[in-house]
């Protein structure tokens, strides 16, 4: 009898350990196609396109150099009514299924992202394998399927080139988790890094990343210009050695005149308060920084002259900030600062009144713009190394 | 066989019990309800949670040695206390295949889509059938004095790891968006799950030292508050408000965001840890009691030869539900958190405290007068 139950213990956990497995969702390796970077886009003729950019089992860098200059990825897209039918035509080519846990960036094309997005968002929600983790950007002048196939020289993999300058603290990024959760909020608009291809039909092609895409509701309304990416970063992303440079004095023959600095620490303030029933903002810019260059005759080490330079900066950033404000705000009508969140934090109550009005009140709101900058340090060198004429 | 638990077995079993379950299947009812004020709510649901422990425990004094099946006749009176207990087996009968349609729900949707649900829920029961067979309630309690410390590292191991992904502005403004009603709608569902420490009536009676276990229970309780106080502010600071209500399993997200010095990626292994160990803990513990119960009431002379019955059946009732939705919103809502929560975890407590208490003072009166008038 005893050794009857004993049979019946071990069967039993031979069982529980045939089952633990877990070998229904079994995926071999090679059965697996790695996605690095998918995109969508729309067609001309008003189809959904759908592509991947899929990394060749020898394109995936490994210490073991292989030969030559083998193709590394391969671009693989299909169109459709809609993006069901897209995937599906895509799975069609395929010889493996589609693997999505390495999916680095996701690319939005501007035919589509100007259409709206609304398909994309909840296909990407539902779907397990979305990692929130990975980037979301917008084509710039481009389909995502023109980006997905641009070479990019420094990388075997293009979609880990792009994942990884927006890794780099230097750009603007946008993550998936943080792009679906201004589109969930009623009082900040989605805002993505922008991707354009530089150097188009030459040997040298490839990627740069100096725009931001801002969209209002779930479309698409513009994009910020190369020189208000670093402005942005200090305003809504992050604030890492953000770089500008002046013109401190006018242009002579040997001096361009300007100043360029580097940030330390850079924050921002917002600060919100009502008015007759009008809500008012002031934003208030702090940055310490260090000069990088001074191609004046000004000499740093004098303090007047310091404070003089920081006037200029502030005064001068100022009106840039506001060059900015009126882009966005006054043309793009988009609230991508979050000033509606700002507002719901500190006047919850007004904000219940005029949510449902938000996109309306916001291209009207006055916001005053204040920059405090500080020089901190002077690099590495007091003046000028060469005799000074 | 010896069937005794020790306080800190009770303690690790309530705990486990209590965490993994309510981290992630009662989060969102209370995110859904009161926005970011949500962990007021789950203040709110600790401190229901701490009364039904703080009744439990008392009843559980009132007459040591003994459980549920066995006082609730001598406080209700025969027919009114048969009615009691059956209220009570109807919930523990009813949320072994709910926990385990939860389980295989959860491992479809978030890791295996492929496995048919059959199997998970196989595996599971063939588990906890095992554990409740061949353990009692002794080796689930060593089972979980094992698994309760790695639950509450892992819990503890996914917020530190987020830490970097806090943005505290996300859980102003305080009160405003939701007010008192929805604060406390938004408590109902967590209060529910965390007054598990209810079976503290069943599990009384097996201590070895019985006056011990109130210290346990309430500390269990307090600890697992706590825990799910933190993690739901963390869920609100780290996910938001916005996108998290709509998630089915905001903690799971949460772990998915984790990201640390750029190599430290895809936790998602962690939370399954979490949730299988506590499903099991949970499970077996209630199978046992299952068995033990219906035993005892019908008076069958060996509770393992119930398991025998019970399993089987558990496993098709698991497969009743036809979705998710059935299984996870529509129990929680209709039935655990009307009925279960008021009725067997607040009142039936409270009366028998109450009764319990009256009956035994009467009962102690009648002897001292029987002893003074000799």
């Amino acid at each position: 009898m005893s050794r009857f139950i004993r049979t019946c213990r071990y069967m039993l956990l031979l069982i529980i350990l045939c089952m633990t497995t877990g070998c229904w969702d079994r995926r071999e390796m090679d059965d697996l196609a790695l996605i690095m970077g998918s995109g969508i886009d729309l067609t001309d003729s008003g189809l959904v396109e759908v592509s991947y950019q899929i990394a060749l089992p020898t394109g995936i860098p490994s210490a073991v150099k292989s030969g030559g200059s083998q193709k590394q990825v391969v671009v693989i897209s299909a169109k459709g009514n809609d993006l069901q039918e897209a995937l599906g035509k895509v799975q069609q080519q395929m010889s493996r299924y589609v693997y999505f846990g390495h999916r680095e960036v996701f690319l939005i094309g501007e035919s589509y992202a100007r259409h709206g997005l609304n398909q994309v968002q909840d296909l990407f929600t539902r779907f397990p394998e979305t990692r929130y983790n990975s980037y979301v950007l917008t084509a710039y002048g481009a389909t995502a399927k023109e980006i997905l196939s641009a070479p990019y020289p420094m990388e075997l993999i293009p979609a880990l080139a792009i994942s990884k300058i927006q890794s780099s603290r230097q750009s603007f990024s946008v993550k998936f988790d943080e792009f679906l959760k201004a589109f969930s909020s009623p009082g900040t608009s989605p805002v993505t890094a922008a991707i354009r291809i530089i150097h188009k039909g030459t040997d040298k092609e490839s990627v740069a990343i100096d725009r931001t895409a801002v969209y209002l509701g779930n479309k698409l309304s513009g994009f910020t210009e190369p020189s208000e990416l670093d402005l942005l970063r200090w305003w809504i992303g992050d604030p890492y050695r953000l770089g500008f440079t002046i013109q401190a004095e006018p242009e002579e023959k040997d001096y361009k005149g300007t100043i360029s600095v580097k940030s330390s620490e850079s924050r921002v303030h917002v600060h919100t308060k009502i008015l007759d029933d009008h809500p008012e903002a002031k934003v208030i810019f702090h940055t310490v920084v260090k000069v990088v260059s001074n191609n004046t005759r000004l000499n740093l080490d004098n303090e007047k002259n310091r404070k003089n330079v920081e006037q200029q900066f502030s005064r001068q950033l100022q009106s840039r900030i506001e060059g900015l404000l009126t882009h966005v705000q006054k043309e793009m009508r988009s609230d991508i600062f979050g000033m509606g969140e700002e507002i719901h934090i500190e006047h919850p109550y007004f904000w219940k009144k005029i949510q449902d009005s938000w996109s309306e009140i916001f291209p009207a709101m006055p916001v005053q713009v204040e920059v405090e900058l500080q020089i901190e340090q002077l690099g590495k060198t007091h003046g000028r190394a060469y005799p000074k004429k | 066989m010896n069937l005794k638990i020790s306080g800190m077995q009770v303690l690790w079993i309530i705990l486990s019990m209590n965490l993994g379950m309510t981290l992630v299947m009662t989060i969102t009812p209370s995110l859904q309800a009161a926005k970011q004020d949500a962990w007021l709510s789950i203040i709110a649901a600790g401190c229901i949670a701490l009364l039904v422990a703080l009744l439990v425990t008392a009843v559980a004094k009132i007459f040591p040695g003994q459980n549920l099946i066995d006082y609730a006749p001598l406080v209700f009176g025969n027919w009114l206390g048969k009615l009691v207990i059956v209220i009570y087996l109807v919930q523990w009968y009813t949320i072994i295949p709910i926990v385990l349609r939860q389980f295989s729900d959860l491992v479809n949707i978030m890791l295996l889509p492929e496995t048919p649900k059959e199997f998970v829920i196989l595996l599971m029961i063939l588990l906890i059938a095992y554990a409740a067979y061949a353990g009692g309630i002794e080796g689930i309690g060593r089972c979980s004095e094992f698994l309760g410390p790695i639950i509450l590292i892992m819990v503890v191991l996914v917020l530190l790891a987020n830490s970097n992904n806090i943005n505290l502005k996300q859980i102003l403004p305080v009160y405003a968006d939701s007010g008192f009603k929805d604060i406390l709608r938004g408590s109902l569902a967590p209060a529910s799950y965390l007054g598990h420490s209810v079976e503290y009536l069943m599990f009384a009676s097996f201590l070895s030292r019985p006056h011990k276990g109130r210290a346990y229970t309430i500390s269990a309780v307090l600890i697992a508050n706590l825990i799910v106080l933190l993690t739901t502010i963390m869920i609100i600071a780290v996910l938001g408000v916005n996108l998290s209500p709509n998630m089915w399993y905001p903690f799971f997200e949460m772990t998915q965001k984790i990201s640390l010095f750029g190599f430290i990626d895809n936790f998602d292994a962690v939370p399954v840890v979490i949730w299988i160990s506590s499903v099991f803990v949970k499970l077996a513990v209630y199978l046992f009691l299952v068995s033990y119960g219906t035993a005892q009431f019908l008076k069958v002379q060996s509770w393992r030869i119930m398991i025998w019955f019970i399993a089987p059946v558990m496993f098709v009732f698991a497969l009743i539900p036809q979705n998710v939705i059935e299984a996870t919103t529509n129990y929680l809502q209709r039935y655990w958190v009307p009925f279960a929560l008021p009725v067997n975890m607040l009142g039936l407590p409270l009366l028998m405290l109450i009764i319990g208490s009256l009956k035994k003072k009467a009962g102690a009166a009648t002897t001292a007068k029987g002893n003074s008038s000799q």
